[in-house]
């Protein structure tokens, strides 16, 4: 199927979000929208057009038992985490798993050094990473808070969440490159993900083009995504960007 | 409808793990969504798994909401969708779940005066200000896109209830969308 064609697309698309697109034809156009952004373009146009629709449904609330399902689904972790047992066995818990994880370590090293230091380990895990700029940023604590990376040639930018960071009421998380010389430039807005969640934006050019002579990578709460000339907010997070070959 | 920015902020503390923002979300939809899913469903407590699964799902992807920027209530309203369409296509059928409502009796008490999907759809292009414009279109070809939509019926299903030819419902379907989004482009 020529799926190029725009008004065939559409089709699709609105037959996908209206349900009545069904058996390998749905499949394969969901297999389609992770690939063709067009089609998840028009998947998104359409389901705003439909959910219009749905405002007329008399509201029928449900039973108290749902959210109470909710809660114990999404919450038992939590609880558990808020209410040790005492204050020693939020201590010790840890504590025995770094020493197991250490004895560990140290045994496997003596054991099988070469799985660690092996030079065809690391010709292997080199060839595994793909050519790319990285920035591992710390936040004012000094602690990794953000790893920022996108490959050579591509123009999306995946910004990971390694701490939680509360963002402001009506501001963005703005994310700047910083040249070796001349001013800091942004490079796009990432949403606020729940560590450790991924995020990511898209570019105006490669990261070839645009972080060949960055020498850092910052991030800055924003009150909207920044435009050419826009002084960056104090930064919140940085770190050094490099080059993954 | 919704405060769309307030639970535009909601969710963007339910992606840090936030509970009380997550808890008025579900105050702020729960019953809107609950109606979306019982329509498509028929029993209310398939319904109720549909919406845990839908909100267990907000919880753990609020984060993805933010990327694509939407509307809260357009993202939410497809979630709940999307999981009672996979419910009603998997394992129970739309006759099945038919039958087995009316074998249930007590648990899926759905009224009956409630609105038709033709009615529904008449109040929704109302209220968007296109009742005007949809009702150029043959009420068969608004009837069928009012079954796919509210019912979430497939094309034999919809050729079954309104005893019509399969090939004659796809072709009204097919027009009722292409109206429609000519309708809300041009208001």
């Amino acid at each position: 199927m020529n799926y190029d064609r725009s008004d065939l697309l559409d089709r699709l698309a609105s037959e996908y979000v209206l349900g009545t697109l069904r058996g390998g034809a749905r499949r394969r156009f969901a297999t389609l929208l992770t690939i063709l952004p067009s089609a998840r373009a028009a998947v998104e146009q359409w389901e705003h057009q439909l959910a219009l629709l749905a405002s007329s449904l008399p509201p029928v609330e449900p039973p108290p038992r749902a959210w109470a399902a909710i809660q114990s689904r999404i919450g038992s972790r939590l609880v558990a985490r808020a209410v040790p047992r005492s204050w020693w066995s939020a201590l010790w818990k840890p504590a025995v798993g770094f020493a197991f994880g250490a004895v560990l370590t140290f045994a496997l090293v003596r054991l099988m050094p070469e799985a660690f230091v092996s030079l065809d380990g690391l010709a292997q895990r080199e060839q595994a990473l793909p050519q790319s700029y990285v920035g591992l940023l710390l936040d004012g604590e000094d602690a990794p808070a953000l790893v920022v990376s996108s490959t050579r040639h591509g123009k999306r930018v995946t910004v990971k969440f390694l701490r939680p960071i509360t963002v402001p009421a009506g501001k963005v998380i703005q994310v700047w490159a910083l040249p070796r010389e001349g001013a800091a430039f942004a490079l796009g807005v990432a949403s606020a993900t729940k560590p450790p969640g991924s995020t990511s934006f898209g570019m105006t050019s490669s990261s070839e083009t645009l972080l060949s002579k960055v020498a850092r990578l910052a991030v800055s709460f924003e009150d909207a995504p920044a435009q050419p000339g826009t002084v960056p907010q104090p930064f919140i997070a940085s770190g050094p960007c490099v080059k993954l070959w | 409808m919704k405060d769309f920015g307030q639970l535009q902020k909601d969710l963007a503390r339910v992606a840090l793990g936030d509970r009380s923002a997550f808890a008025r979300v579900y105050q702020a939809t729960s019953a809107h969504l609950f109606a979306v899913a019982l329509r498509i469903l028929n029993r209310r407590d398939v319904a109720e798994d549909v919406l845990l699964e839908s909100f267990v799902s907000v919880w753990k992807h609020a984060g993805g909401y933010q990327a694509s920027a939407g509307e809260p209530m357009t993202w939410l309203i497809s979630i709940v969708r999307n999981r009672a369409l996979d419910v009603v296509r998997s394992a129970s059928t739309r006759h099945e779940t038919t039958r087995s409502l009316a074998a249930d009796g007590g648990e899926a008490d759905i009224p009956d005066e409630r609105p038709s999907p033709l009615q529904l759809l008449t109040q929704a292009t109302d209220s968007l200000a296109i009742r005007g414009c949809m009702e150029a279109l043959d009420a068969s070809h608004r009837q069928c896109l009012a079954l796919a939509y509210y019912q979430g019926m497939s094309h034999s299903q919809v050729a079954a209830h309104m005893r019509a030819p399969l090939g004659s419902v796809k072709a009204w379907v097919r027009r009722g969308l292409e109206r429609l989004k000519a309708c809300m482009e041009n208001g």
